[in-house]
């Protein structure tokens, strides 16, 4: 009663205020965002009620009052509130990378790098074969040589093995889940993102060789993938060295200093065109390192805390960006591309967990925290658009398609995971951030 | 640059001031720093440098509402009615009074000379000059702070800190008004809205922003869900009232007086909101600097009587309130050169004026509030010292 009211509340301002106001954009962004704000977080309250992922519930939000429905945060609001995603996208990656420590990483990366490669590889064969085999009704392959056939299903496929830390990192702190499971999936998650923009630079370079893009296609040369690598990871490593000498020497305020951080690092990433996510992630994975644990947990807080209403906002936006006409018109081609990257991924995990002799528990269960997808994927499907003008914006639709599935199917899958692995805590036993120190003493 | 890369710069400044300039010149040397975000602010503008294009200013437009918002939000979590209502009335006839003369006085010698120096009528006239009437009732909460800080309770300090709050409520009450009695008729709508009716629009977007909030929140006391529902909510507030081409300051007002007297966790949201107060001033500052365009051939004459006419009337009605409430003794005859500093909310209401199209004489308006500000911040050391010497309680009148 008290959620439908705060959503009638909600929807009655707006319709109040809509009809009377200038039309200016950067208030109509900010009552936007207010709006999202607050209607996501009640739809992902009834979401819990009804045994759902609070991302799932952000997400919905975003459907229901985003463009294709209720058009109350429309695009040009979205395309407003691009550098909410942005200081979401830098936050998450932060975050991540602190949650990893040396330690533990040395312990696991066997295991990782063996789930990672069988799942990857599996994943990349069934989805490129699926593709191949059904090219006389695929939109973006009907009428294709051979050879192009081949590029674009390559460049699809290599889009489709992407997964999502944004998605992992929503659900662990969420459910504040710390076991084998989730830190193996957080692990797969984050190192794949590396793998996935290597291979698809790769698969790009392939893709140009074999089918030229008319005219001037973007090049992508072996020095701009290793500069936005290499780049990335020196970047972040001075940033994150920076971040822990602030936690020794200043440790005030940490809440705007971790906001701070995040947004310096991604517009510092930008303007050296270096890869921002591995920019971010390095530099949460130094700062973890480099600091105390007391330190590095009070900033990881002061990050948790700030990355709440950034994370509903960030969510919702990504669900008011799915577009349902193009779910509705080509669902006969994503029922199977998605059925077929599931299978790929849960048998490649099977096998690379048994390779890795993980216990019984990962053995089963890792799959379900690789199955959502956003953020990177669709930065790669933009690059394809970008390159092959007419097949690629065609690709990037189906694509985008397939990803709202995986999008709202992910979560829901790896909640149940970690509930079956017995990893998830009882409400009763999960830390109460009030009494959690929000800041070091400064000395 | 960047727009985002300038913001990142922007706050960056702001913590920096917050922390080393305010904190220690402030303690130390009582000086109420903010006049050198202004000038930086004016280096980095298109008026000098170029750094910060007009295009990258529209970009943020929605930062300094917000900012806007979040001060209405302060200024009303002042009035919290079970601790108001121990101080004794006198206090509040003096205040009101003076806010109220000085509102007069101000608005009169500006209309005249808005309407001499440009011949126009009083209609025209109005605008211009009940908004500099607003921003001259407005007073900074340093001097009351540094005072405080030495003195402690006492008659004085009370009569200090009631004055600017309702310095603060009616600067920007009249200014609210004035947005929602020359307001520009939607299109949308079946018929022109009346000012009462916009002003009602102003505090029920602030009082439904309230109900939200309580609603939102629940029975729960969580801090990471409180401070969810307190930006949702002052974001919906600001956006809505910046919207409707009505002042973020008020209705968020109206926000923070509703929460300050109906929430059981108003002292956490005191402290979430005043945390930033500071970063978000200097943040202003900037942008009010960047955005300062001053007109040679206009700006003199009223911005000069703006300085003159605003500090004799503070004083002239401060005077006059605590004699007709026989307080003079207690308060001294210059208690006036205490509400002199201009600080966030003139700043603030300056923006705020600015981001109005369809007034005129915009930016002869916030010149006189940049006058003002810089003026009052640098002479606010002496300022200080000369209210400690005239306050009876202190032993320096005597």
């Amino acid at each position: 009663m008290r959620r439908a009211l705060i959503l009638a509340l909600l929807l009655g301002g707006v319709a109040l205020i809509l009809p009377l106001g200038s039309g200016a954009r950067a208030p109509y962004a900010l009552l936007t965002l207010g709006f999202l704000m607050l209607a996501a977080y009640t739809v992902a309250e009834i979401a819990t009620a009804a045994k759902l992922p609070r991302v799932v519930g952000y997400l919905l939000a975003g459907i229901v009052f985003g463009p294709s429905l209720a058009n109350i945060v429309t695009v040009e609001a979205s395309v407003t509130l691009a550098p909410v995603t942005s200081l979401a996208i830098s936050l998450i990656a932060f975050l991540a990378g602190a949650e990893l420590r040396w330690s533990e990483v040395r312990d696991r990366i066997g295991g990782i790098l063996k789930i990672l490669t069988s799942e990857l590889a599996l994943t990349l064969v069934l989805v490129f074969s699926v593709l191949v085999a059904m090219r006389e009704f695929v939109p973006f392959l009907q009428g294709t040589s051979w050879t192009e056939t081949v590029a674009f299903s390559l460049l699809f496929a290599t889009i489709a093995i992407v997964h999502s830390p944004a998605v992992t990192l929503a659900i662990l702190s969420e459910t504040k889940a710390r076991g084998p499971l989730a830190r193996t999936v957080l692990g797969t998650v984050l190192i794949s993102d590396v793998a996935v923009v290597l291979a698809f630079s790769l698969a790009l370079a392939i893709a140009q060789a074999i089918a030229p893009p008319a005219g001037f296609g973007a090049a992508v040369t072996a020095g701009t993938v290793a500069w936005e690598l290499l780049g990335a990871i020196v970047v972040g490593a001075a940033l994150g060295g920076a971040v822990s000498l602030y936690l020794r020497f200043v440790r005030k305020e940490l809440f705007l200093f971790a906001l701070l951080v995040t947004f310096l690092g991604a517009e510092v990433a930008r303007m050296l065109h270096v890869e921002v996510l591995l920019t971010l992630l390095t530099a949460g994975f130094v700062t973890e390192n480099l600091s105390s644990e007391k330190l590095g947990f009070a900033l990881r807080h002061a990050m948790e805390r700030a990355a709440d209403p950034v994370f509903v906002v960030f969510f919702a936006l990504a669900g008011a960006s799915i577009r349902l006409e193009g779910l509705t018109q080509m669902w006969m081609f994503v029922i199977p591309l998605v059925l077929v990257r599931a299978g790929g991924i849960r048998f490649g995990c099977a096998i690379g967990a048994r390779w890795a002799k993980l216990p019984d528990a990962e053995r089963r269960h890792v799959w379900t925290g690789l199955v959502a997808q956003a953020g990177v994927a669709i930065g790669l499907a933009a690059v394809v658009a970008e390159v092959y003008p007419v097949r690629g914006a065609a690709l990037s639709t189906l694509f985008l398609a397939v990803m709202a599935v995986n999008q709202l199917l992910g979560p829901i899958l790896f909640k149940r995971g970690l509930a079956a692995a017995g990893e998830l805590q009882p409400a009763t036993a999960r830390p109460n951030p009030e009494t959690v120190p929000a800041e070091a003493p400064a000395t | 640059m960047s727009s985002g890369l300038i913001l990142v710069l922007l706050v960056a400044s702001a913590f920096v001031a917050a922390h080393f300039a305010f904190e220690r010149l402030g303690k130390r040397f009582l000086i109420v720093s903010g006049a050198e975000y202004l000038a930086l602010g004016i280096l980095l503008g298109p008026q000098v440098s170029g750094i910060f294009t007009p295009a990258l200013l529209d970009s943020l437009a929605a930062f300094p509402a917000l900012a806007l918002g979040w001060m209405g939000a302060i200024i009303g979590m002042r009035f919290y009615l079970p601790e108001l209502i121990r101080i004794p009335g006198f206090t509040y006839r003096i205040a009101l009074s003076e806010s109220l003369l000085t509102v007069a006085v101000v608005f009169a010698l500006e209309a005249l000379a808005f309407m001499w120096l440009f011949d126009i009528s009083l209609l025209l006239a109005t605008p211009p000059a009940l908004a500099l009437a607003a921003i001259a009732v407005s007073s900074s909460r340093e001097t009351y702070e540094i005072v405080s800080r030495h003195l402690g309770e006492g008659a004085f300090v009370t009569q200090l800190d009631i004055s600017t709050a309702i310095n603060a409520f009616v600067a920007v009450l009249t200014f609210g008004w004035l947005l929602a009695a020359f307001h520009a008729n939607p299109t949308g709508a079946v018929r022109p809205l009346t000012s009462t009716e916009w002003l009602v629009l102003s505090a029920g977007i602030g009082l439904i922003g309230g109900a939200l909030f309580h609603l939102f929140l629940g029975r729960e006391d969580n801090i990471d869900r409180l401070f969810v529902a307190l930006a949702g909510v002052l974001i919906l507030v600001s956006g809505a009232a910046a919207y409707l081409g009505l002042s973020p300051l008020l209705a968020a007002l109206f926000f923070g007086i509703m929460l300050v007297n109906t929430s059981r966790n108003r002292i956490e949201i005191a402290a979430a909101l005043t945390r930033v107060e500071r970063p978000l001033y200097f943040v202003l500052l900037i942008f009010a600097g960047a955005t300062w365009q001053p007109s040679l051939r206009a700006w003199v004459a009223p911005v000069l009587l703006f300085v003159f006419a605003r500090a004799a009337a503070k004083i002239g009605a401060a005077r006059i309130g605590a004699r007709m409430e026989r307080s003079l003794p207690l308060l001294g005859p210059n208690w006036g050169r205490a509400l002199l500093g201009q600080g966030g909310v003139a700043i603030a209401l300056g923006i705020d004026y600015l981001q109005q199209d369809h007034f005129a004489f915009a930016h002869v308006v916030f010149t006189a509030v940049v006058a003002s500000v810089l003026l009052t911040d640098m002479s606010s050391a002496r300022l200080a010292k000369s209210v400690f010497a005239a306050i009876p309680e202190s032993g320096g009148g005597k």
